[in-house]
C-alpha cells in the first residue's frame, strides 16, 4: 500500500515536472520564432537591392555600365 | 455550588453561541456563498485563455519578405480600478514612451470600464509597465503586421488592419488563408504562477505562408523607373506590369503614386487614388496598342497575309465620322505589316471592315478583353467592351484603333502575352504558392495559331525597329511591341485635347519570348506620346528585367 501510494506520489511530481518543462519549452520556441522572424527581417533588410545599390555607389565609389556590348558566341563546330 | 453551576451554564451558553454563530457561517459560506468563492478559487489557479493563430507571412519569389506578422502587446485600463490616475499616466508614459497627459484623460474616465493605452506596444515596453505592477492595468499578446519592404509592392501586397484581418490588396483577398484560427487553453498554474497541467485546450492553426510570383528586386527598380518617368512628365499616375510570358506569373506590378502599408492607418484616410491598384482595378482606351486586335483577327480568318497591299487615302468615313491618321499624309500604299508598324488607323479600319462587326467582337473576346483576367486579385474589373448589337454606325471606325473601348492594363498585358506565347493565352496571377497546399495551375487557351503569333510578332518587331516604338529598342534584345496613345473621354462629351494616355506594351527577347512588359502614363504633360512618354520606360524596365533574371541576349550590339 504504503509502494502504490509513493508510485503515485512520484507520478504526479513526474506529471508536474513534465507540464513546467512543457511551459518552458513553449516559451524557448515562442522566443526562437520571434528570433528567426528578427534574422528574416534582417536579412531582407541587408539583402536588398537598392541598399546594396547605394552602397555600391556611395561606399565603394562604382558606377553603372554606361555602354554595353553584347557577342553573340556560336559553340565551335565538331571535328 | 450554586455559583458554580452558574458559571458553568454561562460557559455553556457561551460556547453554544459561539458554535451556533461557527455554524451560522459556515451555513452561509457553504450555502450562499459557496459559488462565488468557488469561482474566486478557481480563478486564482486556473487560466483560461486564448492563443492566436499566426498570421501567415508572404514572401516574394525569392523568399524575400514582403509582410509578415511580429509580436506585439496590446495595454489596457479599468479606469474604475486606479487608484491614482495621474500617477498611472505618468509611469504608463514613460514605460510606454507615450504623452502622459493623453493617457491620464483615458485613465481618469471613470465612465468607462474598458479603455485601450496602446494597441499592438512593444513588448519590451509593455514588459516593463507590467513590473510596476499597476492596479487596473492589464495587458494581452497580439501581432502587429509589418511590411519590411515598405511601400515596395504595397499596391499589391495591401495591408492589413488592427485587428490583422486584411483590408485590401493580397492581405483581403487571401485573409481566409493568411488569418488561421485561433485557439484556446485551460491551465491549473501554481500559487508561484507556474503551469501544473494543461486541462483543456483547443489546437491553434497558424495562418499559412504564401508565396508570390512577384520579385522584390524587379519590383524595385520598376517602381525606381516610374516614380522618375511619372515625374518627368508630370502625369498624374502611371502603371507598369511585367508578366512572365509562359507562366502568366506577375513579376512586378507598379502603381504610382505609392504608399507604405506600415502607416496604416494613416493610409485608409489617404486619397483614394494612391490606393487603388489601377493595373487590375481602372481601364483606360488603349488606343494603338489595340490594333493587334484587328491584325490578329484578318490573318488567323485567312482575309489577308502580312503582305497584302492596300491603297489608304489619308481618311475614312465610317458612319458619320470622318477618321484621320495621326501624322496626315496623302493616299499610300501599305501591306499589312505596315499597316501596323506605321500604325495607320485608316489602315486597322480598312482591315476591321473586312471582319466586320460580329466577328471583330469575337476577336475582342477571344483576347480577353471584356471579361475578368481572373487574377488572384480584388476588385478586377472586367473593362467595357459593347456588344455588337449595341454598336452604333461609327463604332467599326473607333474600337479598331482602341477608341470607344476600355480594358486594363492586366487584360492588354496578358493579350500581348498570348502573341509572345505562340498564341496561348495564360491568366496573370500573382500567387505562386501556399503553403499546404497544391500550386494552383493558370487557365490557358489558345487564342491564335502559332503562324498568326509569329506574323504578329514580326509586325510589332517592325515597329520597334523603324516604326513610332524605337525607342522601346533594348540594347542585345529583339524587342517587339506597339505604341499606343489615347485621348481620354472628356466628361462633357467627346475626347478631351488635352488629357491622353500615353502606353507601350512589348515582350523581349522576341526570337524567344520570355517577358511582356507593358507602361501606361496618365495625362502626362510636355509630349503624349507613346514612344516619346511610355517606351522609353518600357526599354529601361526591358533592360533591366532580361539582365537580372539572366535572359540571353539574341543580338549583337
Amino acid at each position: 500500500m504504503a509502494a502504490l501510494l509513493a508510485g503515485i506520489v512520484a507520478l504526479n511530481v513526474g506529471v508536474l515536472r513534465l507540464n513546467m518543462k512543457g511551459e518552458q519549452l513553449d516559451e524557448e520556441y515562442n522566443q526562437l520564432v520571434t528570433r528567426h522572424r528578427e534574422l528574416e527581417v534582417d536579412f531582407s533588410r541587408k539583402a536588398d537591392a537598392g541598399r546594396i545599390e547605394s552602397i555600391a555607389l556611395d561606399r565603394l565609389g562604382l558606377v553603372r555600365a554606361e555602354d554595353r556590348r553584347y557577342l553573340r558566341l556560336q559553340p565551335p563546330k565538331k571535328g | 455550588m450554586r455559583q458554580a453551576n452558574r458559571r458553568i451554564r454561562l460557559l455553556i451558553a457561551v460556547f453554544a453561541l459561539l458554535f451556533l454563530a461557527a455554524f451560522g457561517r459556515v451555513a452561509w459560506l457553504q450555502a450562499v456563498k459557496a459559488h462565488a468563492l468557488d469561482q474566486i478559487a478557481t480563478s486564482q489557479h486556473r487560466e483560461e485563455r486564448a492563443v492566436p493563430a499566426r498570421r501567415g507571412t508572404i514572401y516574394d519569389r525569392t523568399g524575400r519578405l514582403l509582410a509578415f506578422g511580429e509580436r506585439a502587446t496590446t495595454v489596457y485600463a479599468n479606469p474604475r480600478q486606479i487608484v491614482d490616475a495621474r500617477a498611472a499616466a505618468v509611469v504608463a508614459g514613460q514605460a510606454l514612451e507615450l504623452e502622459p497627459g493623453d493617457l491620464y484623460d483615458l485613465l481618469s474616465d471613470r465612465s468607462k470600464g474598458f479603455v485601450y493605452l496602446a494597441r499592438q506596444a512593444d513588448p519590451d515596453k509593455a514588459e516593463e509597465l507590467k513590473s510596476k505592477e499597476i492596479p487596473g492595468i492589464g495587458f494581452y499578446p497580439e501581432e502587429r503586421r509589418v511590411y519590411p519592404q515598405k511601400a515596395v509592392a504595397s499596391e499589391v501586397v495591401g495591408y492589413a488592419g488592427t485587428e490583422n484581418t486584411g483590408l485590401s490588396g493580397l492581405e483581403l483577398q487571401l485573409d481566409k488563408v493568411l488569418a488561421g484560427k485561433d485557439g484556446s487553453e485551460t491551465v491549473i498554474r501554481d500559487p508561484f504562477g507556474r503551469r501544473i497541467e494543461v486541462v483543456d485546450s483547443k489546437k491553434v492553426e497558424n495562418g499559412r505562408n504564401v508565396y508570390l510570383t512577384l520579385d522584390h528586386s524587379l519590383q524595385r527598380q520598376v517602381e525606381k523607373i516610374l516614380r522618375r518617368t511619372r515625374a518627368n512628365w508630370a502625369a498624374t499616375a502611371a502603371t507598369a506590369v511585367v508578366l512572365d510570358v509562359k507562366t502568366g506569373g506577375i513579376l512586378a506590378l507598379a502603381v504610382e503614386p505609392g504608399f507604405d502599408a506600415n502607416t496604416y492607418p494613416n493610409v485608409s484616410r489617404w486619397d483614394e487614388e494612391r490606393l487603388r491598384n489601377r493595373a487590375v482595378t481602372d481601364t483606360y482606351e488603349p488606343g494603338s496598342t489595340f490594333k493587334v486586335v484587328t491584325v490578329g483577327g484578318v490573318l488567323e480568318s485567312g482575309l489577308v497575309s502580312p503582305t497584302t497591299k492596300f491603297r489608304l487615302p489619308g481618311e475614312i468615313k465610317v458612319g458619320d465620322r470622318v477618321i484621320h491618321e495621326a501624322v496626315a499624309r496623302g493616299t499610300q500604299t501599305m501591306s499589312v505589316a505596315q499597316i501596323l508598324s506605321h500604325s495607320s488607323n485608316v489602315g486597322v479600319i480598312t482591315l476591321a471592315i473586312q471582319l466586320q462587326r460580329e466577328r471583330l467582337s469575337e476577336w475582342i473576346k477571344r483576347f480577353g478583353f471584356g471579361a475578368k483576367t481572373g487574377v488572384d486579385y480584388p476588385g478586377e474589373t472586367r473593362g467595357i467592351v459593347l456588344p455588337p448589337d449595341e454598336w452604333s454606325g461609327s463604332t467599326i471606325g473607333n474600337v479598331p484603333i482602341g477608341q470607344g473601348i476600355a480594358v486594363t492594363p492586366l487584360q492588354m498585358v496578358a493579350a500581348y502575352g498570348a502573341i509572345a506565347n505562340d498564341g496561348m493565352w495564360v491568366q496573370p496571377h500573382l500567387v505562386e504558392r501556399v503553403d499546404g497546399q497544391d500550386p494552383a495551375k493558370p487557365k490557358t487557351r489558345r487564342v491564335i495559331s502559332e503562324q498568326t503569333a509569329s506574323q504578329l510578332t514580326r509586325m510589332l518587331r517592325g515597329v520597334v525597329e523603324e516604326g513610332s516604338g524605337v525607342t522601346a529598342q533594348i540594347d542585345g534584345y529583339r524587342v517587339a511591341g506597339k505604341t499606343g496613345t489615347a485621348a481620354k473621354p472628356d466628361p462633357t462629351g467627346g475626347y478631351s485635347t488635352s488629357r491622353y494616355v500615353a502606353s507601350f506594351v512589348g515582350f523581349a527577347p522576341a526570337s524567344n519570348p520570355r517577358i511582356v512588359v507593358l507602361v501606361t502614363v496618365d495625362e502626362p504633360r510636355g509630349a503624349i506620346w507613346g514612344g516619346t512618354v511610355a517606351a522609353p520606360a518600357f526599354a529601361e524596365i526591358g533592360q533591366f528585367a532580361l539582365e537580372y533574371l539572366e535572359i540571353p541576349p539574341d543580338r549583337a550590339g
